[in-house]
């Protein structure tokens, strides 16, 4: 078993967090750029209704000789302290390099919101379709249920509701499965999910084995 | 001895319960947080009987696989025993 994992099952249940450990308490607010600043604002603030709360505009960061365009960084509320953010940087064209690409590797890169209820999350489903927003079908994935769409930038959005707690398990499990992959990872030859799953099988008794072991 | 472990939480409960169903698996108690089901020869499940739709069906061996992979689709999982070396060779 991996020291993690030790540590993990060596805590109690009801205290799963080690209380002397520096935290973070959740997102204050994520940020990317923008060239559709009309199409931005209304996306967010009137189709999705966040509120617009904090707008910063600068010359530059005052930093000439790194020649950083005059910026607006804009706010939008998302809930619970998170917002989303965006700078437009004026008069400035985008990078090809920023050009969110098509295909499956560049939805990796994006924000999802929560909701509490399923009701809640078809009430967002239905208040997208009515704003003319594309959007999916509900997908419940093992302990998140989600809807999925892009922003008029093409950046991939999600708002997700939580289907379980998680529990210690999935932590354990969680370390087990980067423990496999960080076995498999600088082997060379390593092209599937099934050595990935055989590998971690090998974790799997292991701990297995510990938890017969006496004490 | 073949066999695939189930993280015993309630999103991969109908593989577990599809499982017990089949005559060449064998689904021992939960230890640790994991139900292994062990299997003899070939086996297949088929997704119908889970009733999984496709997100959770595509990652239901997640807790580990002792066996191979003989297909794995949309609608059935077949798996068998392995002495393969899991990188292809020899480690």
């Amino acid at each position: 078993m991996t020291d993690h994992v030790t540590e993990l099952l060596a805590r109690p249940e009801d205290r799963p967090v080690d209380a002397a450990r520096l935290h973070l308490h959740g997102v204050d607010h994520t940020a990317r750029p923008t060239w559709k600043l009309r199409e931005t604002v209304e996306f967010y603030r009137d189709k999705l209704g966040l509120p617009l709360v904090h707008a910063i505009t600068a010359k530059g960061w005052g930093r000439a000789t790194e020649q950083h365009a005059d910026f607006i960084h804009f706010f939008f509320d998302a809930g619970h302290g998170a917002t989303i953010a965006f700078f437009y940087y004026i008069g400035t064209q985008q990078p090809p390099e920023l050009v969110v690409p098509r295909g499956f590797m560049a939805m990796a890169n994006h924000t999802a919101w929560r909701v509490e209820t399923e009701e809640e999350l078809l009430a967002w489903h239905s208040k997208l379709e009515k704003a003319g927003v594309q959007v999916s079908q509900s997908v419940k994935h093992e302990i998140l249920e989600s809807i999925y769409f892009r922003d008029p930038n093409f950046y991939p959005l999600e708002i997700t509701r939580s289907l379980r707690a998680i529990e210690r398990i999935d932590s354990v499990d969680a370390e087990l499965t980067m423990a496999a992959s960080l076995d498999l990872a600088d082997a060379g030859g390593w092209h599937s999910v099934e050595q990935l799953w055989r590998q971690k099988a090998q974790h799997v008794a292991a701990l297995q084995r510990a938890a017969k072991a006496p004490q | 001895m073949s066999g695939f472990y189930v993280l015993d939480v309630p999103e991969f409960g109908p593989v577990v319960s599809t499982a017990r169903k089949l005559d060449r698996c064998h689904v021992h108690l939960p230890l640790a947080g994991y139900i292994f089901v062990q299997f003899d020869g070939e086996i297949e499940i088929s997704r119908a009987d889970t009733g999984l739709n496709e997100a959770v069906w595509f990652g239901c061996l997640t807790g580990g696989l002792d066996g191979k992979i003989v297909t794995f689709d949309s609608d059935c999982i077949r798996l068998g025993p392995t002495n393969e070396a899991i990188l292809g060779e020899a480690r």
